[in-house]
């Protein structure tokens, strides 16, 4: 094999129109993504910063309103929330469906968690065309119009025997052809998005990385293609046979397994979750306010002693059952979170039949776009709201005066903080 | 004539039934929408259940909470769920992706919670095995490679201008291929119809039922077109093939996706956040339930004097902080609805644009007119929430009217001082019988007709210009 060949082959590819009718339409589909999911980017960084305004401006109001710690913490609402990282633009993920922001204050949280303020569901329904979108599902499809008919396309023009007879080496006609026609695909693909990627500030180790996955999984596709193309069939039969491979792993296995997946994983109903902890929550104002304090002190021992109330309502006692709320429905809040969590752990092992799902699961998990990082970003609103309540303890338990530069230590939400510190 | 007609339609099953790809293909499409049928339909089965014993469990819980001051109740509040209609077993639309309960209370619009698709394996990122997806995205697929070859076939293999010097009209063949490309469409339908029918008999409305069939016939026989057209203008089989299958992936894949993204791009709908901030820098001139004393609420003070004619709040016959809880549960509604249906009209403004795409994409018109008839789109979607709304204020004021009018100012806001003024400031269990049953009932069957009329017009439009290409074709080749 040597340059003369390369480029014989180069020029013979090109020379096709079909070919680069195919070749545009790839490298239009991945400007299309790149472009779009920059936007989609550009947009949910808008939508933070416009949030941390107002959610400022609203601080800056609850706080001249009121002179009570009380009053304060339950007036006050901080906003939390995940940045979309570099990587999203090419792996939008699930940040249509996850919440990614969360306005907490420092009543029960699991009343306030599970809330979503999420995209337009008819959109997300259709589902968006993403970078990871366009080479998982779109480009084995190119591939499989690219290289089926190879051979038969040959046969069909009887050059076939002509070909096979004046080759000088068996790498330098069909590998050779098939392995130019990927890399042409892969460059398609790969040069809007590596212009994207340095928009958005993607560091160089990634875009390598994500670029050779993404040649490695077009061999994989064009392994198949060329594997198919040599097994003397008419083109069509040979399209179909890679489809019908394409179809199957594409969209069927996954859809199947996410079938037997749900029937297998079973936790508790998230209605059951929110209905307990609202009886939890509510049977305190019934229940003498010792009951709820002992039940407090349980976790909160650091208290013990400063738990007595002299009135029905007090600040400290209400915040404590809130607390004593949650708690009551942990468990069951972590047995839903854990469905959630097997489920899609499972699904790893289905990926490892669906080559498209597998790519995807791979760059989102990059992208910090994936359900993983949206449980991430939950523990981090649940550690917030630990600390918020461990800054008004304190006050409120002290019976300490109000005084409005203690709010200066106020907890901010933190996005960079891990949530296991 | 239409004896030949019938003659080619049969010839071409005979075709099919000795192929063994066709054969497979029909095979593999017919246990497709069958296995989605039962699949979605079991699982659909499970979710109604589950919420259905929720709701009824919230329902409940209100009810047999003990004596108690009203406003207590206002922030205990109520769950309601939202069920599936009955063609939602074949097509459940968006349902998986919006919140399915909604925790109504005083002072605030919660949004839906609990999706589905949060819970799940997250393998449903592009397919769902359910009957509305089969047959969109999978039966056109299925279509093609029945029917690419169906008149190029003829043509490589010469009989084409055996058949013309035998005196049969390409028009006539065309339909008789046609005819034969169609029954095969209607064969796959089957296990759909079935669906459909226990749907009916579940309680879907017999016309909206008939129209969702229509609808998917009517897409089916477009993708019949299609495959019939291109295999009559190209040469060669693989040239048809490979047409199709660039068409397909345009239409089912691209295109519903391109739409996607630029109604995203175009009109920007601001998220419920963003919105409850708003909402706040509004309120703030408006006054809180739980404060007398605010501006807004000293005019009504006076005007309450005035009409009593007394000079002090302590002597009105009701109490006032109870009118207070009634007064700004009104003016705040009236703000979270003026929010609330601007988010609708902008969630809409998106969805319109998508719909647009329908006139390049037949999968876009069907999913519409499908999820329009089957009741699970954006529409039947902000109904619910909607109706929850209603079901929200009704309660929380019936319960400020409580607080109004059976109790006194006195014993109100003595409540926290010992646990006799605490028993003094309640009302009776009895009371909690205010709350009316919940249940969601979608938009009415004659409204998701009309809905859908734009989405079936396009499906119509596209049909007729396909069928005066095609005799167009078939008169001139």
């Amino acid at each position: 094999m040597n340059w003369i060949d390369i480029r014989r082959e180069a020029l013979f590819l090109i020379s096709k129109k079909s070919i680069v009718a195919l070749l545009i339409i790839a490298t239009l589909l991945s400007i299309f993504s790149v472009w779009t999911g920059s936007v989609e980017i550009a947009q949910q960084r808008a939508t933070i910063q416009r949030l941390i305004d107002a959610d400022e401006l609203d601080r800056k109001a609850v706080t001249e309103q009121y002179h009570d710690y009380g009053y304060i913490a339950y007036y006050t609402f901080h906003l939390t929330y995940a940045p979309p990282s570099p990587l999203a633009f090419a792996a939008l993920g699930v940040r249509d469906v996850y919440p990614w922001k969360h306005r907490i204050r420092m009543l029960a949280l699991e009343g306030q968690i599970h809330e979503s303020d999420t995209q337009n569901p008819e959109l997300a329904l259709a589902g968006k065309i993403d970078f990871t979108f366009v080479v998982a599902v779109f480009s084995p499809l190119l591939l499989l119009l690219l290289l089926h008919d190879m051979r038969a396309s040959e046969r069909a023009a009887s050059r076939y025997d002509f070909l096979m007879v004046t080759r000088r080496h068996r790498y330098n006609l069909w590998p050779l052809r098939a392995g130019i026609t990927v890399a042409l695909l892969w460059l398609a693909l790969i040069i809007p998005f590596i212009a994207g990627a340095l928009f958005n500030g993607v560091t160089v180790g990634l875009i390598i990385l994500v670029s050779l996955t993404v040649a490695a999984y077009l061999s994989g596709w064009a392994v198949l293609c060329y594997w198919v193309s040599r097994i003397h069939a008419s083109a069509p039969v040979l399209a179909s046979l890679i489809l019908g491979a394409w179809l199957l792993t594409t969209f069927i296995i996954p859809s199947a397994g996410n079938v037997i997946i749900d029937k297998y994983y079973n936790g508790p109903h998230g209605g059951a979750v929110l209905m307990t902890q609202r009886e939890a929550v509510n049977d305190a104002w019934d229940l003498p306010h010792e009951t709820t304090m002992a039940a407090f002190l349980e976790n909160h021992p650091q208290w013990a002693g400063k738990t007595d109330t002299n009135s029905l309502f007090e600040w400290k006692w209400y915040y404590a059952f809130q607390q004593v709320g949650d708690e009551k429905v942990q468990p069951l809040a972590e047995a839903y979170q854990q469905t959630a969590k097997d489920r899609y752990e499972t699904a790893g092992w289905v990926a490892l039949l669906s080559p498209a799902t597998l790519l995807q699961r791979q760059l989102t998990q990059w992208a910090d776009t994936d359900a993983t990082a949206a449980w991430q970003y939950n523990d981090k609103v649940r550690s917030f709201h630990a600390e918020l309540r461990h800054f008004y303890y304190p006050l409120l338990f002290n019976d300490k005066d109000f005084e409005k530069a203690a709010l200066q230590k106020r907890p901010e939400f933190d996005t960079v903080k891990k949530s296991d510190e | 004539m239409s004896k030949t007609i019938l003659i080619i339609a049969r010839d071409e099953w005979r075709y099919w039934q000795r192929s063994r790809l066709s054969l497979a293909v029909l095979i593999i499409a017919l246990s497709l929408v069958a296995a989605s049928v039962w699949v979605t339909k079991v699982s659909n089965t499970d979710n109604a259940h589950q919420r259905a014993h929720m709701q009824s469990q919230a329902e409940h819980s209100f009810k047999d909470q003990p004596d108690r001051h009203p406003h207590r109740m206002v922030h205990y509040g109520h769950y309601v769920f939202r069920s599936l209609p009955p063609l939602g077993a074949l097509d459940p639309g968006i349902d998986a992706l919006t919140g399915n309960a909604i925790f109504l209370e005083g002072h605030r619009q919660n949004s839906a919670t609990l999706a589905d698709k949060k819970q799940s394996s997250g393998l449903t990122w592009i397919s769902s095995l359910t009957p509305a997806f089969v047959m969109q995205i999978i039966a056109p697929l299925l279509l093609i490679i029945l029917g690419f070859s169906m008149v190029t076939r003829e043509r490589e293999a010469g009989t084409l201008d055996f058949l013309k010097v035998q005196g049969v009209s390409l028009l006539a063949l065309l339909a008789g291929k046609g005819l034969a490309l169609v029954t095969a469409a209607v064969l796959i339908s089957t296990p759909l119809i079935i669906g459909v029918m226990i749907s009916v008999i579940n309680g879907a409305g017999l016309l909206s039922a008939t129209a969702f069939i229509a609808s998917y016939w009517l897409y089916l026989i477009i993708w019949s077109a299609i495959v019939l057209l291109i295999s009559t203008l190209v040469r060669t089989n693989a040239s048809s093939f490979s047409g199709l299958i660039a068409i397909w992936i345009l239409t089912c894949l691209i295109i519903p996706r391109v739409a996607s993204n630029t109604a995203g791009v175009i009109v920007h709908a601001p998220g419920k956040l963003e919105t409850d901030l708003a909402i706040l820098r509004q309120l703030r001139e408006i006054g809180d339930g739980h404060n007398m004393s605010s501006r807004a609420n000293s005019a009504m003070r006076d005007s309450l004097l005035a009409k009593y004619n007394v000079k002090s709040v302590d002597a009105l016959p009701v109490n006032f902080k109870g009118i207070v809880a009634q007064q700004s549960e009104a003016d705040l509604t009236k703000v979270l609805n003026k929010f609330a249906r601007q988010q609708m009209h902008q969630q809409t403004g998106q969805a319109e644009i998508f719909r647009y795409f329908g006139w390049l994409s037949p999968m876009i018109a069907i999913q519409n007119a499908s999820m329009k008839l089957a009741a699970t789109d954006l529409e039947n979607y902000h109904e619910f929430l909607q109706q929850a709304e209603t079901a929200r204020y009704d309660f929380v004021q019936s319960l400020n009217r409580l607080h109004a009018e059976n109790m006194t100012l006195e014993q109100d806001s003595n409540k926290y001082r010992n646990d006799v003024a605490k028993k003094a400031a309640t009302v009776s269990a009895d009371n909690w019988q205010i709350l009316s049953d919940f249940s969601f009932s979608p938009l009415s069957e004659k409204q998701r007709i009309t809905n859908s009329l734009f989405a079936i017009s396009q499906l119509l439009l596209m049909l007729g210009a396909l069928l005066a290409t095609l005799s167009f074709a078939g008169k001139r080749l």
